[in-house]
């Protein structure tokens, strides 16, 4: 049973958390009501962490796209990018994104995650390069550089000085290096300082990498990202997002305007073993960024709702990760607080994730809530009324309580 | 643990001094002490007790390296590895 070993630990956590019948990780959408309500455990429930920043799941010219796709394309590609995968929607998605983003060179990969462990096992050779990634970079940026096998080394979170220092001191004998950051990191909702990191990065004679999966649609003053908003957006190496948050599909890209970065669809596995987005997929992706492009006043409306819970939350005392963001976390010292009071939310009528360590940056477990611009002023406020009870119910998410 | 020269136990001690916040447990803490398993720690936090090591002397442990190690004195070897290479 040596195999099964690994996994008694976190089973009987697991196992415990199933029987008391509050298990985060086992939550099924019985029935989706809208881009903001499904029904969970029988309930109408407030959906606030499902990433539907631009709350584009049930965007009527998205839908309509996606059924015309399937109509003439069929259900499925049957294939990898690089054999019969790649359809007149894959090359339309990448030439609008390209267009979008001010890039001369994209790539779609089948998920987000892909699209990082593409681009980074794909541009690093194990033995001559070596990868720096913020130490609070998600799974898929770690995931990637293993895949890679190259030299990993992490800096400091946020801390473009400390990867000064790194780039400083890393053997000369490495010829190529990539840093990897993330725009908005989405665990706190915090962001990073790009401009800096990009200049830091380029004085080492590296590359930047950053992964804008949370922030593509929601920051900068055309939703190009965090890097648009520091002004960069022509600096930025490769920039890495995803369709399964703002544009409310699933699949990923990598944009860039080295032209060396096509080569990657024949030296990628992630991108030329697997089989490529269905045509349904890309078109509501295409649809939803039209649709995203033409209407800046959804993001506008997404901002507002994430100030306006922001400010709330910060009355009620909550102990929050990050400034106003797409992302809201309530801080909690222990897992066992976070299981209790993500319970409490969820028989409050709200939906948000849990995590807790190692998943989560620093010690402390987290609720995160996720903002939607389709957030209606009766979901923002049930959302208001379920965080004021938790303030009540829950001293230790509080800031003015010794935790 | 005869036979370890001064710089080994300069090591070893800011080691534990950083280990011991997260020794719950009461753990004698030797070269042999499996970090992970036997301080119950999981991978990251041991990744970020390695960031502080990496600051206060100055070097880069990569992150394969660090999934290679288990006890206490691997890491205080790899450590000295890393040292004489980088300075």
């Amino acid at each position: 049973m040596s195999l099964f070993e690994k996994f008694e630990k976190n089973a009987a956590l697991y196992d415990h958390l199933s029987a008391i019948g509050k298990n985060p990780f086992t939550v099924v959408m019985e029935e989706v009501l809208g881009p903001t309500r499904a029904r969970i455990k029988g309930r109408e429930t407030v959906l606030a962490g499902t990433h539907n920043y631009l709350g584009q799941t049930f965007e009527a010219s998205a839908i309509q796209a996606a059924k015309d796709a399937l109509d003439h394309d069929g259900t499925g590609t049957t294939g990898s990018r690089v054999a019969n995968g790649t359809f007149a929607g894959h090359k339309k998605l990448e030439e609008d994104l390209a267009a979008y983003l001010g890039m001369k060179h994209c790539l779609v990969f089948s998920t987000g995650y892909a699209a990082n462990l593409g681009a980074i096992a794909g541009l690093v050779d194990r033995v001559q390069d070596a990868v720096l990634i913020d130490a609070d970079c998600h799974a898929c940026i770690y995931d990637g550089c293993q895949l890679s096998g190259a030299e990993t080394i992490r800096f400091r979170h946020n801390d473009p000085e400390n990867l000064d220092k790194r780039l400083s001191r890393l053997d000369p004998k490495y010829k190529g290096k990539l840093v990897c950051i993330e725009g908005m990191y989405s665990m706190y909702g915090d962001i990073a300082p790009v401009k800096e990191f990009v200049e830091v990065a380029h004085k080492h004679d590296a590359f930047l990498l950053v992964d804008e999966a949370h922030s593509f649609g929601v920051y900068g003053e055309t939703g190009k990202g965090v890097s648009e908003a520091e002004g960069v957006m022509d600096q930025v190496d490769f920039y890495t997002g995803t369709f399964s948050k703002a544009l409310a599909s699933i699949g990923g890209f990598v944009a860039s305007n080295h032209p060396e970065a096509e080569y990657l669809r024949i030296s990628s596995n992630p991108y030329r073993f697997t089989a490529s987005p269905s045509p349904a997929t890309i078109a509501s992706a295409s649809a939803a960024l039209a649709n995203i492009k033409a209407h800046p006043e959804i993001r506008a409306k997404l901002w507002e709702n994430a100030k306006r819970l922001h400010a709330a939350f910060t009355q009620f005392g909550l102990r929050l990760a990050a400034e106003p963001a797409p992302v809201i976390s309530v801080l909690l010292p222990t897992r066992e607080d976070a299981f209790e009071a993500w319970s409490f939310l969820l028989e409050h009528g709200v939906y948000v994730n849990m995590a807790i360590p190692p998943g989560t940056p620093g010690k402390e477990s987290l609720l995160r809530l996720a903002v939607s611009s389709a957030h209606t002023s009766d979901d923002i406020d049930r959302l208001v009324s379920a965080y004021g009870a938790l303030a009540e119910a829950f001293p230790s998410a509080r800031i003015d309580t010794d935790a | 643990m005869s036979g370890i020269q001064e710089d080994d136990d300069l090591v070893f001690h800011k080691i534990t001094s950083l280990l011991e916040p997260l020794n719950e447990k009461g753990v004698k803490l030797t070269r042999d002490t499996d970090i992970i398993a036997d301080l119950e720690i999981d991978s990251v936090s041991l990744l970020d007790v390695v960031m502080d090591i990496e600051d206060n002397y100055d070097i880069s442990i990569p992150v394969n390296t660090i999934s290679e190690i288990k006890t206490i004195g691997e890491l205080v070897d790899a450590i000295h590895a890393i040292k004489k290479e980088q300075s």
